[in-house]
């Protein structure tokens, strides 16, 4: 007894999944996306009863902040709690776990096979409910929605890792009609037991996914080739990060750079006029405030193999640097030299963190 | 802008604003009149501006040097610059009136040393929205360029808040380039300061001409600019009233602090909001849900608000980066703007004037104490005549 079928369309089916675990009272509180119905403005809540999930849009193609950042501000949870999640949210809460900020205890996580999320832009605009359904309907199909984020078209891992449970969307041409909830796990079993549905064997087949996973593969290539025209030195960096006006918002809104204070903003980064006389006696010229490229070099370094490609960091860039799409592809690329995939197992060990030996011996 | 003696030098513009003004940089570099020169420079990619420090009149070939957008506010750029201490060498600053009123602003924050810096300021048509210039940098250009030439704001191509801006002109700068009511071919250099003076009579720039007429544009522009401000803020401030109001205004905030961060006020290198003493710890939010039935993140949405209201609004000078930088189109410097006119007039305070007047809440005084007792029996008087 591995899957639920509830006869409603898939995002009504997590709706009613979310009152079913509250209403039961197997958990204390629901995470999930809620719109208000008068202003149209989105939130997530964190719902402890019934009343609070009249607004629930648990799988609406909208993500104003990562919930995995979220999360870490409510674990380790002393009661069970179930939490709406994209892929990319629970990997980026599972890398937040490695890092001792989160802990997956009594969370039960509830994620989806996911189309991807509008900009928050478009998402702001008045006209944006009525794009929805269509959404739905093209993401059934299989379809890579235009005008969906950058990342979100070029993201291969929209199938969720290790979710507790998984409910069947994009790629599924049953679920504008049909609710597949997958229970992956023991926890998942016991807490969803009395929810009423058909009960199958089947377990999720990844391999149905397999036409989207091509797609975006293909839209990946493409996103990575596109980015950088200047090369990949210093000229290529300056081409894309040159407009950066150092609000660091691509670092607030990340889930994985945890840190309190970034280094960048701290003492450690005030110069002395000194400093700046010697830089103008050599090159005559200096930007001010110091250090533009050097941050996002210094980000890249500390969280471009945990980056899950989520998106926000392009989505709150007040001069539109495609932050996010060059993270990725910095990422997908530090990742590969040591075979990790961000968020894909909570007890594989952040690469860094970890001390092989003979690991990168060409390096002298 | 009322001292009648003030008198300036005739600065040639037939080929345009900002090709004098980066000629007379020049000229002050290779005097040594100065030491360097900080200016919006061009990115070279051309689709933005940055502050370069230079010392090489070859980099100014290239600079704005008053540029359309305002990317960082040049209050920001200075901080970096003199945030621990003065330097050896004298710096000219080109900056918009309301970049030197926040400059200022953090001198009385001792975020900013302006011994050794000379301000330039110049008669300000508004900035671009960066939005809108990043989006198109040739076009913005030419707006630009078209309110120079014209030495008149386009209401479509500026920000909001540059619309009704009623210090556009001489603020308490340095040096400033008057250019409002002067024909296209000729601006004033006009000296506001000993420091103002020693720079121009060090490159033998001879201050004889009369500034009457530029002097009488100015205060025309700002009377018509009050009576605007005043009508645009009431129509921003009255939705605000209440809690309601302020979550209504704040609903699409997510929580980035962007507004915060492209703030030249707000130095804090760590927000309160962002610090460990302003987090919950697990259970006590899901009490607080449990009480309410519900709470919703990104959280203190309005607190945080709020709370940079009461931390920075006496020195607002409403320079609308924060609008700029905010991905949800909130009219985050609208409503600060309003804010700010109301405490400023409560302390009887002006932003950015550097008449050595700390900042109100800097500063001891004993009768206010009286003060605070009669706003609080008035508000208690108040509410009991509603109940």
């Amino acid at each position: 007894m591995s899957s639920i079928k509830l006869d409603m369309s898939a995002h009504e089916g997590a709706a009613a999944l979310l009152r079913h675990l509250l209403g039961s009272g197997k958990v204390r509180a629901v995470l999930t996306p809620r719109k208000d119905p008068g202003t149209g403005a989105y939130d997530i809540g964190l719902v402890t009863d019934g009343a609070g999930l009249e607004n629930a849009v648990p799988v609406d193609p909208v993500m104003i902040a990562n919930t995995g950042q979220i999360l870490s501000s409510l674990t380790p949870a002393a009661k069970p709690l179930a939490v709406m999640v994209k892929p990319c949210e629970l990997r980026a809460f599972v890398e937040r776990v490695k890092r001792e900020q989160g802990s997956l205890e009594n969370v039960l996580t509830i994620s989806y096979t996911c189309g991807g999320v509008f900009p928050i832009e478009k998402v702001i605009e008045d006209a944006f409910g009525d794009t929805i359904p269509g959404y739905f309907k093209q993401i059934a199909s299989g379809e890579i929605v235009e005008g969906t984020r950058d990342t979100c078209k070029a993201c291969e891992h929209f199938v969720p890792c290790n979710a507790d449970v998984t409910i069947s969307i994009a790629a599924d041409p049953s679920s504008t009609s049909a609710c597949l909830i997958y229970l992956n796990t023991d926890r998942a079993r016991e807490l969803l037991e009395g929810l009423e549905g058909t009960r199958s064997d089947d377990d999720f087949d990844p391999a149905l996914t397999g036409k989207l996973a091509a797609g975006r593969k293909a839209e990946k290539e493409k996103l990575f080739g596109s980015l950088i025209s200047g090369g990949d030195g210093l000229d290529g960096l300056i081409e894309v990060f040159g407009k950066c006006v150092g609000c660091h918002g691509c670092g607030r809104v990340c889930p994985i750079c945890y840190c309190l204070l970034c280094d960048f903003e701290s003492r450690s980064f005030d110069y002395d006029f000194s400093y700046f006389d010697k830089e103008l006696a050599e090159k005559g010229a200096l930007r001010l405030p110091p250090d533009t490229i050097f941050f996002h070099l210094g980000r890249m370094t500390h969280m471009s193999f945990s980056c899950v490609g989520c998106g926000l960091c392009s989505d709150v860039c007040p001069v539109g640097i495609p932050v996010a799409s060059v993270f990725r592809k910095v990422g997908e690329h530090t990742a590969s030299l040591f075979d990790y995939v961000a968020g894909r197992d909570v007890e594989e060990a952040i690469p860094v963190m970890v001390f092989k030996e003979e690991e990168f011996s060409d390096l002298g | 802008m009322s001292d009648p003696e003030r008198q300036g030098a005739r600065l040639k513009t037939a080929d345009g604003t900002r090709s004098a003004l980066r000629a007379f940089l020049k000229t002050a570099l290779e005097n040594s009149a100065a030491d360097a020169v900080l200016l919006p420079v061009a990115t070279p990619a051309g689709d933005s501006y940055a502050w370069i420090l230079t010392r090489d009149p070859a980099v100014i070939d290239n600079a704005g040097p008053v540029a359309p957008t305002m990317p960082v506010q040049g209050a920001k750029a200075l901080k970096s610059l003199t945030r621990k201490g003065k330097g050896a060498g004298r710096v000219i600053a080109v900056m918009r009136p309301c970049e030197i009123r926040a400059a200022i602003e953090l001198s009385k924050l001792n975020q900013v040393h302006l011994d050794n810096v000379i301000l330039l300021s110049h008669d300000c048509v508004g900035a671009v929205p960066l939005q809108a210039y990043v989006n198109d940098p040739a076009g913005s250009e030419k707006a630009f360029d078209a309110m120079l030439k014209a030495r008149k704001t386009d209401d479509e191509a500026v920000k909001p808040v540059c619309r009704i801006c009623v210090d556009f002109s001489l603020v308490d700068s340095d040096l400033h380039l008057g250019m409002i009511g002067l024909a296209g071919e000729s601006a004033l250099l006009i000296p506001a300061s000993d420091k103002g003076k020693a720079l121009l009579e060090s490159m033998d720039l001879a201050c004889g001409e009369d500034v009457s007429g530029w002097n009488q544009a100015a205060a025309k522009l700002k009377v018509v600019r009050e009576g605007k401000r005043s009508k645009v803020l009431a129509e921003t401030g009255a939705p605000l009233k209440g809690f309601d109001g302020l979550h209504a205004a704040f609903s699409d905030c997510i929580g980035c602090h962007n507004c915060q961060s492209a703030c030249p006020i707000c130095y804090c290198r760590q927000c309160y909001f962002d610090s460990e003493v302003a987090r919950r710890d697990p259970a006590t939010l899901l009490d607080t849900a449990v009480a309410r039935g519900g709470i919703a993140f990104p959280g203190n949405r309005v607190m945080f608000h709020t709370g940079r209201m009461a931390h920075m609004s006496l020195s607002c000078v409403s320079c609308g980066q924060c609008t700029d930088a905010c991905p949800v189109d909130i009219p985050v410097a609208d409503i600060f703007s309003y804010m700010a006119g109301l405490t400023q007039e409560t302390f009887e305070y002006t932003a950015g004037v550097n008449d050595g007047e700390p900042l109100p809440l800097r500063q001891y005084r004993e009768e206010e104490v009286g003060k605070v007792h009669e706003i609080v029996r008035g508000a208690e008087e108040e509410e009991a005549a509603h109940e």
